[in-house]
């Protein structure tokens, strides 16, 4: 009888396994006394898993699923009721039968609850690398993209967007590792695959993301997992009463930055100048010498037009989002819907989504539960934004629109240098949806009569639509010309997936427990695309909806799948509590690779060891908890897409003979590759979790170093061969790295407190083997310079000549050279330029050196107050506005350009070239660093308080104001250093409000 | 009951997951839902059809697969026929122009060898594989297919040879990287050309039906197996070669109007050049190997939308001032939209005609526009005569003479907007019997036998009505100026002039823009090897051309 107390079923939820350890030692003893029960709760509800004992007669239980418990107690008692997460509570035994006890939420951390993939765990007894994302410092932050929600905040994870509504942005867990293969990392999305876009998932449906980021932690999902494991667990119904919660914001957002584009003074100065500088006579007196002739009239008339203005729109953002949920005997229940549009800063760039979910759990028996986690969303995209690719080269001058207020063609019409960024956008409607919807079926069986024994199986389904409708209308003012055309593309995505798991748990004696976790599956991704397209129609009165209608119709289409089959096993052995062990073994197969390189195996191995579970450390009180963590293990990657390893060919088209009909062509268009294999990645990483002065100061320190074999590579050929390149396995990279998360509680006094979160993270790349080759005889492996690869120097560098100032008048001056020209430094000192000799590694193009992410937080009261500042450092860009010839654009054209200045007789740069300089001596790039520091967010918000809100029936409210990217300290010059976009950052202001009743 | 209830509930997943076991190795063996291979589509006679249709899509991309880098940019401009029309040193100054970066020079490379070489060579391979001998009915019908592939891959190692020189030789389709490649000789090059066209020579059709007319013809590799036995030197072969192709029966150079404009005011030099009256269905006889356009048909343009002369070697009207200094011309169809790039000089414009002007045909008016009128029906001059304009920025690139070969029926595909791009749906002629006599022309004066050499000339100039020349007038300067007059803007005369070894004398003497003349150095004769090709290539050295 008593024993079953302590036969722990895995579904009770992991903190029973150290209420256990703490009880089981007082099993044996004999007690009488006489029974009591209650039920254990927080703020949000009953309390599973908190360990009930009592003092001194030692009897211990913990509560159940509902908070409930019942245990004996004696005369004197008092019972303790601790639980990792929260204060320790002791309430004296005074002849109550029933006790209902709240407990207080505290400062650890190590008590949460984190996913590890197929399954949970108490951080306590992770033996991985797990990070864990704070959804609660989020919820006053205007997310309408969960992916925002990583940047900056979790150590070793980079998230890139640029910050165009709707997009989907990067991100990256530990640096990049394979050169060509996607870096991406796995999204598992409540317990299963998920291949959609992250901004098809509702930022408020999600209750936890969990990020797995050494082999050991990851190794259960083996053949994705290289690039790290985001696990996303969407909210289920926590509270017996339903509960409705509103979430609702608004705001609107400014330009962090403009482009300074040449003043209309500057402007005519530049086309003066360059007509100096090549020669050509003009009289500075006749505007009409020097710009063309609407530009001129435009100039005499006083008619100037600021590019940028002339496509920007006001931006705002709005969201609402309502939610229903709750859990009673037998059902548990989280029903959603939300809102969202967003207008960007371009003209046109608008965005509306609306997604609903639904997340049922039944408890048909005792033993047998089944469910699905649901969800829709369509993100609407339509309108094409104005082209910004051409806004930076638009004449002051220029005319942008007609009488009837429609837009010119060309704001210079004379030159047709660039388009007006506006005509596309004016006369081309689109429809631009994009539907995804996942269900996730599941039944969990715990298997009668075998204690510790449950099966689960889940099935989902993906399906994901795009349709991407368009038609171009006649353009009124051509009467000679049809100018219409029209497409329709309609793509289908379809995934699928199949688990089996079946997990057991067991303890053996008072010192040895274990669980197996077993699962094989099978998952399917593929798409298929059609597209129809259709030129001059007759009329353009039905837009799309009749191809027909067109002269010249032609179809495309495509089609993709790829199959994977997985069988995992993981073990988790404790001793005494606090040696811990994982063993994790996966074996993959995948039909992307070659025939006989479909299967792998990717093994894991890690301990662990809760040094603060130990007798000489328990008694130091400064420490809290201390845990030291090793892990060594391997994982695949398989990011490429199907059918690389063999041969193909592609289609084309000709006509012979006059009046003839189309004759189909083909031709191979790719090498094979019948050696083609998984890339894998084996990592060690060792790592410290601590909560040291009554847990005032928490966190996590890693160190890693991984290797990574056979990468997967798009390796360029030289031409003659054929082909461009070629997917193949070659050489090693490695990553090291150190990531540190700290959680300190600075000042708490009162009412008062400041804490601070701080991430900070290092990724060391390098290149270790290319191809094993030293063709060249000097005793060192060859490099790859054609695709920048340099063994010993990370993946991503910026490798060109060195700039050397501007050759001036009276300067020697190679052939072909004038002054005003760069000067680029002669590294060998041969008196030549060359390519082999004179270029090197400038910097790191793409990963940083270190970044680091600190956010405080201020509360006073129901006040709090919080501000997110975000860093990168050491990054080398490519920024072309020295380039007067970006785009192949004279500059005694009529264009426009970023206002570097320019050399010239007069004013000597040695910075910037004169404006007959272009790039064609030698194909050098500029470049500018692209470190900064930003505040990124900030949110102030008021809770109100319950006893006021109890009167009118409201279970909570909050209201907010928040900002984003406020402030940005850089030396990069253009709009955003975080990417190396034209697209401008927006700085929206949001005010917010949430109830829950 | 109960436990049948179990029973059924936990076996029903597990057998749903035998169901993917049990197709396991068969799903993950891969079959390309939307993509052919080699090994599938040469498998069938039908097959080699369309590999030979993406050849000769390859071969028509040497004009319309980019605009400006290529053909009709850089093959003419910076010679002794042309200039640039812009006057940017990247394309002026030869130090700028050819670099081992310059994109035209590595887009002639990648064209070379990611497409002509590439699927030439697919053909030759697989046709010669044994176990596909059953699906030819003969040996003449397998090497008809090969004598076609070899042709293109002799036409593409000719032009690299007089671009680059000595170039890797490459017969045979890779399955594995390669990256040590290294240079033959100009001469080994050529001598591998030679023995494919050869062959091709041999197993080549005499004609081909209307339906199929832009395919190889024998006529075809005898007029370049003549260039190439020039280029190696030997020059009675070089006469033999283009004899089959003068004395076959099948060509002669037209001298009465036809085709799709004889009714229309004229003449028959005219006639060659207006649309529809390339191929030989139209009535010409005298056309060989034709590159095919074709309006509003998929495959009929290439990627630049069509024929692109008129593009490169119209002038800028569009840009022209009338005497008011207001907008003197708009676009219009009968002019299409030129961009000026490729400016003719004056020695072509003027120079050569001297002794002519009236009297060559190919300098009436039909085929020379030396006159234009004001097209924009808003100036105060709409309809009257541009009057002639002497500043450089008007004349070298908004308004000068050109050759009316260019003009054409602007396409209505890419007639969609004022911006249309200026391209034509015109068939485009690569080789024709009056560049076969004057070949031979040059063979004949090669052996210093210039009483031939003038009778073939003089074959070409009696077409035209002009006067005859003296066998003594005669040297390779005079065949020149005589290619230039029949063949401005069809031959790619850079290649002509890198292939005669005349391109830096003559460029020098004649170019109109001075920073060209004096920038062009020796070494320019042949182009620079692409740093793309050399960096990719690191197991050997890819030696770059001397003086780059």
């Amino acid at each position: 009888m008593r024993m079953n107390t302590f036969v722990l079923s895995w579904q009770s939820g992991p903190l029973y396994w150290i209420v256990a350890m703490l009880c089981l030692t007082t099993a044996a003893h004999a007690q009488t006394g006489h029974p009591v029960s209650g039920t254990v709760q927080d703020e949000d509800g009953a309390l599973p898993g908190i360990s009930v004992l009592t003092m001194p007669s030692k009897q211990g239980t913990v509560t159940g699923a509902d908070g409930a418990f019942t245990l004996q107690v004696s005369q004197g008692d008092t019972l303790v009721f601790r639980g990792l997460g929260y204060d320790q509570q002791q309430i004296p035994v005074d002849g109550r039968r029933f006790y209902q006890v709240t407990l207080k939420k505290n400062l650890t951390r190590v008590g949460e609850v984190v996913v590890v993939g197929y399954g949970t765990q108490s951080k306590r007894n992770v033996t991985g690398s797990v990070s864990k994302v704070d959804m609660k410092a989020l919820e006053d932050m205007p997310n309408i993209n969960i992916s925002q929600a990583f940047r900056g905040r979790v150590a070793g994870v980079t998230f890139k967007d640029d910050g165009r509504p709707g997009q989907n942005g990067s991100i990256l867990v530990r640096g990049p590792r394979s050169l060509s293969g996607g870096n991406n990392p796995l999204i598992v999305l409540d317990g299963i695959y998920y291949n959609g876009s992250l901004s098809d998932i509702n930022p408020n449906d999600i209750a936890s993301i969990d990020i797995l980021k050494d082999a050991s932690a990851a190794a259960i999902y083996g053949s994705r997992a290289a690039n790290g494991v985001i696990l996303i667990t969407s909210k289920r119904g926590t509270t017996g009463k339903p509960r409705i919660n509103l979430t609702a914001f608004y705001g609107l957002a400014s330009r962090t930055k403009k482009a300074k584009l040449l003043s209309p003074e500057r402007y005519l100065q530049k086309s003066m100048d360059a007509r100096d500088q090549n020669g050509i006579d003009y009289d500075p007196a006749d505007p009409t010498t020097y710009l063309t002739l609407s530009e001129a009239k435009n100039y005499e008339e006083g008619k100037v037009v600021d590019p940028i203005a002339a496509v920007s729109q006001q931006a705002r953002i709005f969201s609402t989002d309502l939610s229903l949920s709750g859990n009673t005997d037998r059902t548990n229940y989280y029903l959603s819907g939300s809102w969202s549009e967003e207008n960007g800063l371009v003209v046109h760039d608008d965005f509306k989504k609306i997604s609903l979910r639904a997340n049922l759990e039944y408890k048909v028996a005792s033993w047998l539960k089944i469910g699905v986690n649901s969800m829709f969303t369509n993100r609407d995209q339509s309108g094409i934004p104005a082209n910004l690719n051409v806004v930076y080269r638009q004449s002051p001058y220029g005319t942008w629109f007609l009488d009837d207020g429609s837009p010119t063609q060309y704001t210079v019409t004379e030159d047709q240098a660039v388009v007006n960024p506006l005509y596309e956008s004016y006369y081309t409607t689109n429809l631009h949806l994009y539907d995804n919807l996942m269900a996730n079926f599941y039944t969990e069986i715990d298997i009668p009569h075998v204690k510790g024994l449950t099966f689960r199986v889940n099935y989902s389904n993906n399906y994901r639509w795009v349709r991407e409708y368009e038609y171009q209308r006649q353009d009124p003012h051509i009467t000679d010309a049809n100018t219409t055309s029209a497409s329709k593309r309609n793509w289908n995505g379809n995934d699928w997936a199949v688990e089996n798991i079946l997990k057991y748990n067991r303890r053996i004696t008072d010192n040895h427990a274990f669980d197996v976790t077993l699962m094989y599956g099978v998952n399917r991704t593929g798409y298929e695309t059609t597209t129809a397209s259709s030129q001059q129609l007759s009329s353009d009165a039905l837009g799309w909806n009749s191809l027909e209608l067109g002269a010249l119709m032609t179809n495309t289409s495509e089609a993709e799948e790829t199959f994977g089959v997985s069988a995992m096993a993981r073990l988790n052995y404790r001793f005494k509590e606090r040696y811990l062990l994982t063993l994790t073994a996966r074996r993959d197969g995948s039909s992307v690779f070659a025939q006989n390189h479909k299967y792998a195996t990717f093994p894991s191995v890690a301990l662990s060891w809760i040094a603060s579970e130990e007798s000489f450390i328990r008694s130091v009180p400064a420490v809290n908890f201390l845990k030291l963590r090793a892990s060594y293990g391997a994982v695949g990657n398989q990011a490429i897409s199907p059918y690389q390893s063999l041969s193909l060919a592609s289609i084309t088209h000709y006509v012979y003979g006059d009046g003839g009909a189309s004759s189909l062509g083909i031709y191979p268009s790719n090498m094979s590759n019948a050696d083609l294999k998984w890339e894998t990645t084996y990592t060690a990483n060792i790592g410290v979790d601590f909560e040291l002065l009554q847990s005032r100061i928490g966190g996590s320190i890693d160190v890693y170093h991984s290797d990574t074999k056979d990468l997967l590579v798009t390796r360029i050929l030289p031409s003659m061969t054929g082909y461009n390149s070629i997917w193949t396995n070659l050489g090693q990279t490695n990553n090291q790295g150190i990531e540190i998360a700290l959680h300190t509680v600075n000042v708490q006094a009162g009412r008062f407190r400041w804490s601070s979160d701080i991430v900070f993270s290092s990724n060391k790349n390098k290149i270790v083997h290319l191809y094993g080759s030293d063709t060249n005889g000097d005793g060192k492996e060859d490099d790859d310079v054609a695709n920048k690869w340099f063994i010993g120097h990370p993946m991503n560098v910026q490798y060109d000549y060195v700039f050397d100032g501007i050759y001036q008048e009276g300067d020697k001056l190679p052939d072909g050279y004038q002054p005003g020209f760069a000067r680029f430094k002669d590294l060998n000192g041969d008196g030549d330029l060359t390519a082999d000799k004179d270029r090197t590694i400038l910097g790191l193009s793409a990963e940083p050196d270190y970044s680091w992410g600190l956010t405080n937080t201020f509360t006073y009261g129901n006040f709090e107050l919080s501000v997110f500042v975000n860093a990168v450092h050491g990054i080398l860009g490519s920024y072309n506005a020295f380039d007067h010839f970006d785009h192949n654009l004279n500059p005694i054209r009529p264009v426009n350009m970023i206002d570097v200045g320019w050399w010239t007789k007069a004013n000597k740069s040695n910075t910037v070239p004169s404006l007959t300089y272009m790039r064609s001596f030698v194909g050098h790039s500029w470049y500018s660093d692209r470190s900064f520091v930003r505040i990124q967010d900030a949110s102030l918000s008021y809770r109100f308080s319950e006893p006021l809100l109890s009167k009118i029936g409201i279970a909570n409210l909050q209201v907010f104001v928040s900002g984003k990217n406020l402030a940005t300290f850089t030396n990069w010059l253009g709009t955003n250093p975080e990417v190396n976009s034209s697209y401008p950052l927006s700085r929206p202001i949001t005010l917010g409000v949430k109830v829950g009743f | 009951m109960k436990g049948t209830t179990y029973v059924r509930i936990i076996f029903f997943p597990f057998l749903l997951s035998l169901l993917f076991l049990s197709c396991k190795k068969s799903l993950l063996d891969e079959t390309p839902l939307s993509s052919l291979s080699t090994d599938k589509v040469l498998s069938t006679k039908s097959g080699f059809e369309n590999y030979m249709t993406a050849l000769h899509q390859a071969a028509r991309d040497e004009m319309a697969q980019k605009d400006g880098s290529t053909y009709f940019y850089i093959m003419q401009a910076g010679t002794d026929v042309a200039a640039f029309g812009n006057s940017t040193i990247k394309n002026t100054d030869y130090h700028n122009l050819l670099t081992p970066s310059a994109s035209a020079v590595e887009w002639v490379w990648d064209w070379a060898y990611k497409k002509m070489l590439l699927r030439a060579n697919t053909i030759i391979v697989y046709a010669h594989k044994p176990e596909l001998s059953h699906i030819w009915s003969n040996d003449a019908d397998k090497n008809r297919i090969i004598a076609e592939a070899r042709f293109f891959r002799a036409y593409t190692y000719n032009m690299l040879a007089n671009l680059y020189g000595g170039v890797p030789i490459v017969d045979t389709i890779y399955s594995q990287p390669k990256t040590d490649f290294v240079r033959a000789t100009r001469e080994e090059v050529l001598d591998f050309a030679r023995r494919d066209l050869e062959f091709a020579s041999q197993w080549l059709p005499p004609t081909v039906d209307k339906s199929e007319e832009g395919r190889i013809v024998k006529a075809a590799a005898d007029h370049l197996l003549t260039e190439v036995y020039i280029s190696l030197g030997n020059y009675d072969k070089a006469i033999a070669s283009a004899n089959e192709v003068i004395n076959s029966g099948l060509y002669h150079l037209m001298t009465e109007r036809f085709g799709s404009e004889k009714d229309q005011p004229g003449d028959v030099f005219s006639d060659l050049f207006r649309d529809g009256n390339q191929n030989r269905s139209s009535g010409n006889m005298e056309s060989i190997y034709v590159w095919q356009f074709e309006d509003m048909t998929v495959g009929g343009q290439g990627e630049t939308n069509g024929n692109n002369r008129l593009r490169n070697w119209g002038p800028w009207y569009e840009r022209l001032k009338d005497p008011d200094g207001k907008s003197g011309m708009v676009v219009v169809d009968s002019l299409g939209r030129g961009v000026g790039q490729v400016r003719p000089t004056n020695y072509f414009l003027y120079d050569i005609w001297q002794l002519d002007w009236d009297k060559d045909m190919r300098n009436s008016a039909y085929n020379m526009r030396r006159v234009f009128y004001y097209t924009n029906p808003e100036s105060d001059y709409f309809g009257q005569m541009v009057e002639p304009k002497t500043s450089e920025i008007d004349t070298m690139q908004n308004i000068y003479p050109y050759p009316r070969k260019i003009e054409g029926n602007v396409g209505t595909l890419t007639h969609t907007s004022t911006s249309w791009a200026g391209r034509t749906y015109q068939d485009f002629m690569v080789y024709r019997l009056a560049e076969t006599y004057l070949l031979r022309a040059e063979a004949y004066l090669d052996k210093h036998d210039k009483i031939h050499a003038a009778a073939d000339i003089n074959v070409v100039r009696a077409r035209a009505h002009a006067d005859p020349v003296y066998p003594a007038d005669v040297d390779l300067d005079y065949l020149l100026d005589e290619r230039a007059r029949e063949l401005i803007t069809e031959e790619p005369r850079r290649r002509t002039l890198v292939r005669l070894g005349k391109l830096v004398e003559r460029t020098r003497k004649y170019n109109i823009r001075e920073i060209t003349r004096t920038s062009i150095e020796d070494y320019n004769r042949f182009w620079p090897v692409p740093q793309s090709a050399i960096d990719a290539n690191f197991s050997a050295v890819l030696e770059q051309t001397p003086g780059y």
